[in-house]
């Protein structure tokens, strides 16, 4: 029997299922019967789902927000994390009764909470403002008529600081009468025998037979008091899984769908594939097409087996409804490639050149300034600003040159994609927030999405080694949004992406979404296969881009927008992609250059993208980067 | 709704009427009309989609006949860029491509007034020493009406000699749109529309199959196309000759509608879908690629046609009307197109009897494997 890899995390309340599996590095003799079977990994919570989702691990100790979003796993026997009234470490806390508040702190780290304290608050017809903050930030802004949402030893620290606590399981207990579950044991499919189910089974005994010593441990290196923490392990928490809990859980899942907030899973102990309640693809359309959120494992099956009328009109009723006037939009702006030197040699690019290459240039002002008048003559809101990681532009150069085009143009500023951020932040030895926060005081207005290719790092290490991670790109998307900033999303497929990881990207894109609502549009194309391109093309043709667009307009429930692809596509498919779920056109533009360098020569102006909106049966206007209307649709 | 009524009368064999027409191509919602007309597609060819390997031969660009939409022909002989081959370049053609021969030639030209009658009777069979079995699809209804005034002769004795020299069929060019007002103001100087349907007639009296094409996205409105299209029905319940019919978008580059937009994507596959629709009697909706491009005719397998045409080598028409299509499509390419549309590539000789049947792509349609494609999209200079 090979080692399962299971993957839990460190939280307290957690150790009791998986301390058992663990190896002790001071006495690895003691490596006991169980832990020869699997191979445990911890990690942060957010973490564990991608590891699941990406097969990296075999079994995960999955929240059941996670669990839900991903779909299809198998849920293990009898474990859990749960609580059948109080929990003590899941609270809104304030100095006001909730019902008096303004806002509420999210900390994030727990979607599962999140989402519960979403729906307790709807439930009680409440409405503050929620917003993100980390949890030291969270507890330093409890204020007059703010509170937070505090998890984990902070809520237990805190349990009698705060005069109005809400404890989360509690209340639900009282609106539903069932208990609740936090996190599970979930299995991918036929990855976990039922001989092996007896190991987390074996472990939790072991480990419940020691929460006296859990308790001990914690309290000495947390300031707790043990006697607290011990009946935090033997009370509060629950760690059984019977009917009651599935009950509970299934009650969880089906008020977040109908919130929007998750997708309609239902658990299961049997696999998945066997499951009878697995929905037909006409289910899963229509439900889609109603705005219900999809898992992952539904978004899999739709873009591998959906057909192509059913995709289209689906994602053609999600446009209808979320954009009922029947408006497409585009935008005049111009794509300025400032520098073609690059550090990152990526596989799938034919416009960079190294460090040092004749070939390589850096615009002059004189030469930006003349493209730049083109735009305002041409009637032009905004340029797209990228390169090359070039080593010898620093920031002061960004900033100069930002604070000359807003003086000198009044140009909107959509400048350097995440990748580019990165890269100044280490060439400057900065953090992301801080370079972000000088280019934005310099008059940067929004971050594209360019550079996202897929968040799956198997591809990413496999067609753009030096790159940044998924997580990383996220993270600046994540920084940029929570300062006010907007972007736009990207999906670039088609080279060593398999359909699993182009839902995965999609569900990470909604999951930051779901956090920051940063994110104006999605845009997707495939990988432009050319001379002077490294890699072979994968999946690609006409008909998986308007799939795939329908999916993303499927999956992207909390995005507004979704943009056709015309300069990579051709106007034609462009338009053809209007009724598979995209409500813009993109950007009249007047170059393209690491497009075009990979021999794509696309070229159109306003007058033919408006014919062809109208065409397509829609009234055509003109935007600005926030997908503001500038005129009266026609 | 009418929508729900036309479908109604499609599921249930009814058929549809002009008003019907109308409304489906006045009807936003193109993927309804699409899903409809692939229904009809699906339920008379399944997945398959033919394709043939075939060439063009354009033998004169010389023409007396003045079209509007046309930047091919050249009015008179000595005018620069007017050429007529000599029988033997013609021949040299086919010649050339005796490694990989086509199982049918094309021929299409302009009305020339200066050639004895006995050029185009050598020409056939010419062609026919070279290659016993090749199909010889030649000379549009157009032409043939032409043959008769020029050279004194009825539609059949024209047909006649040109049979006994080797001709197989009739292509389906020259149509354009039936209207006698539009086809005045486009092309006022060749055979009306109840001659060019006559010659047809006439062919397939005579066991001749032929096809019947469409030009539009000009200046005529959807009435002339539905107009159009109930035409090529009556024709065909009339003689049942039809094999395809072919919608053709107009494209302005350098001729004299070239103020005019080309009909966008949208629109190609509307007409093809209402075709589809309309034509209950036809077997065939063509998905001309070299009109469409190769992208859209791929959309088009799924919107109402089961044919895209052959592997071409050598078109002129629609390049000199500045098409973004390449000027041919390797034999591999097709069947990739064809395989990433989900379908099953089915190579057919002129009369759609099967040469070669390729095995349709591995089930979902997303894993599909298509290499190649810019190449197939490249534009051409």
């Amino acid at each position: 029997m090979s080692q399962l890899r299971v993957i839990g995390v460190e939280y307290l309340n957690a150790r009791p299922l998986w301390e058992a599996f663990r190896v002790d590095p001071a006495k690895p003799e003691e490596r006991n019967a169980i832990a020869a079977d699997v191979d445990l990994r911890l990690a942060p919570p957010s973490e564990l789902a991608r590891a699941l989702a990406e097969d990296e691990a075999d079994v995960g100790l999955l929240p059941v927000a996670a669990a839900a979003t991903m779909g299809e796993l198998r849920l293990l026997r009898n474990m859990a994390i749960g609580a059948r009234g109080k929990v003590r470490s899941v609270a809104i806390v304030a100095e006001r009764p909730i019902h008096e508040l303004e806002s509420i702190a999210l900390d994030l780290s727990s979607r599962t909470s999140v989402v519960l304290a979403r729906l307790l608050l709807a439930r009680r017809k409440l409405s503050p403002k929620l917003f993100a903050a980390k949890p030291d930030a969270a507890i330093a802004g409890i204020g007059d008529r703010t509170g937070a949402l505090i998890i984990g030893d902070p809520a237990l620290l805190l349990e009698k600081r705060y005069p109005y606590r809400l404890d989360l399981a509690e209340d639900w207990f009282e609106w539903t009468g069932l208990p609740f579950v936090f996190a599970a044991w979930f299995a991918r499919p036929d990855a976990v025998s039922r001989e092996q189910e007896d190991l987390f089974r074996v472990a939790k005994q072991k480990g419940l037979a020691r929460t006296d010593q859990i308790a001990a441990e914690h309290a000495a290196r947390s300031g707790l008091a043990e006697e607290s923490l011990r009946s935090y392990l033997t009370e509060s928490i629950r760690y059984d899984l019977g009917d009651e809990e599935l009950a509970g859980l299934q009650r969880f899942w089906s008020e977040g769908a109908r919130a929007g907030l998750l997708p309609a899973s239902m658990p299961s102990f049997e696999e998945p594939r066997r499951s009878a309640s697995r929905p037909s693809l006409d289910t899963l359309l229509s439900r889609a097409a109603d705005g219900e959120r999809l898992s992952k494992a539904e978004g899999v099956r739709l873009l591998r087996e959906g057909s192509f009328f059913e995709l289209g009109l689906a994602a053609d009723a999600v446009r209808r409804r979320k954009h009922p006037k029947g408006v497409v939009t585009y935008i005049v702006d111009r794509n300025v490639n400032y520098t073609n030197v690059c550090t990152t040699s990526c596989r799938f690019c034919a416009f960079y050149r190294p460090v040092g290459h004749a070939e390589g240039y850096v615009l002059s002002r004189e030469v930006l300034g003349k493209k730049l008048q083109e735009v305002v003559d041409a009637g032009g809101v905004q340029i797209l600003l990228q390169g090359g990681l070039n080593p010898d532009l620093r920031i002061e150069w960004y900033e100069d040159l930002f604070r000359w085009i807003k003086s000198e143009y009044r140009l909107g500023l959509h400048a350097l994609s995440p990748e580019e951020i990165i890269h100044l932040s280490q060439l400057e030895s900065l953090s992301v927030r801080t370079v972000l926060e000088r280019l934005h005081a310099s008059g940067l207005d929004s971050v594209p999405g360019g550079g996202a290719e897929i968040l799956v790092d198997r591809v990413r290490r496999k067609i753009a080694k030096a790159k940044c991670t998924s997580s990383e790109w996220l993270d600046v998307m994540r920084v940029a949004h929570h300062m006010g900033l907007r972007s736009s999303a990207t999906m670039m497929y088609g080279t060593v992406d398999t359909p699993e990881e182009r839902i995965q990207h999609l569900v990470k894109v909604r999951d930051l979404q779901d956090e920051t609502g940063g994110f104006t549009a999605f845009f997707c194309w495939d990988y432009q296969h050319e001379s002077g391109t490294h890699i072979a093309p994968g999946d690609n043709g006409t008909h998986l881009y308007l799939r795939t667009q329908a999916v993303a307009r499927l999956m992207l429930d909390n995005i507004e927008h979704v943009g056709a692809s015309w300069v990579t596509q051709g106007p034609a498919v462009g338009q053809v992609a209007l009724r598979f779920g995209a409500d813009d056109f993109g950007s009249v533009m007047f170059e393209e250059n690491v497009v075009s360098s990979a021999g794509t020569t696309f070229r159109i102006g306003a007058e033919a993208i408006e014919r062809r909106i109208h065409d397509a049966g829609f009234k055509a206007t003109r935007r600005n980067v926030r997908y503001d209307w500038l005129t009266e649709p026609v | 709704m009418l929508l729900d009524s036309i479908r109604e009368k499609v599921r249930s064999g009814e058929r549809l009427t002009f008003d019907d027409g109308l409304a489906l191509f006045n009807e936003p919602d193109l993927l309804a009309i699409g899903q409809l007309a692939n229904e009809v597609r699906e339920k008379r060819h399944g997945d398959r989609t033919y394709f043939n390997r075939n060439m063009r031969i354009e033998v004169t660009n010389v023409c007396v006949a003045s079209c509007l939409f046309c930047s091919f022909a050249k009015l008179e002989e000595h005018m620069p860029g007017a050429h007529t081959m000599t029988l033997e370049e013609a021949w040299k053609e086919l010649e050339d491509r005796k490694d990989d021969p086509p199982t049918e030639v094309h021929v299409v030209n302009g009305l020339h007034p200066g050639l004895p009658f006995s050029y185009y009777e050598e020409l056939l069979r010419g062609f026919k020493r070279i290659d016993p079995k090749v199909h010889l699809k030649c000379f549009t209804g157009v032409e043939i009406h032409f043959f008769a005034q020029h050279y004194k002769m009825t539609y059949r004795e024209v047909l006649e000699r040109l049979v006994a020299a080797g001709l197989d069929s009739l292509p389906g060019g020259g149509a354009e749109i039936f209207d006698e007002d539009v086809r005045k103001r486009i092309s006022h100087d060749k055979a009306t529309a109840d001659e060019y349907l006559e010659v047809h007639r006439v062919a397939h009296s005579m066991g001749l199959r032929t096809n019947i094409t469409m030009l539009y996205g000009h200046i005529e409105t959807f009435a002339h196309r539905v107009d159009h299209i109930l035409r090529v029905r009556a024709l065909q319940d009339e003689t049942n000759g039809l094999q395809a019919f072919i919608p053709l978008a107009f494209h302005p580059d350098g001729n004299g509608m070239k103020n005019l937009p080309a009909p966008t994507a949208v629109d190609d596959l509307r007409t093809l879908a209402v075709s589809r629709l309309m034509l209950d009697n036809v077997d065939h909706i063509k998905a001309y690629w070299v009109s469409l491009t190769p992208d859209v005719a791929q959309i088009a397998l799924r919107f109402g046609a089961d044919d895209i045409d052959g592997t071409i080598v050598h078109e002129t028409i629609y390049k000199a009307a500045g098409t973004r299509s390449p000027g041919a499509l390797g034999y591999d390419e097709l069947v990739r197109l064809i395989r990433e549309a989900g379908r099953t590539p089915i190579e057919r000789d002129t009369l759609y009897n099967v040469v070669r049947e390729h095995p349709k792509a591995r089930a979902p349609e997303a894993s599909m494997k298509v290499r190649d494609r810019k190449r197939a999209l490249e534009v051409l200079s």
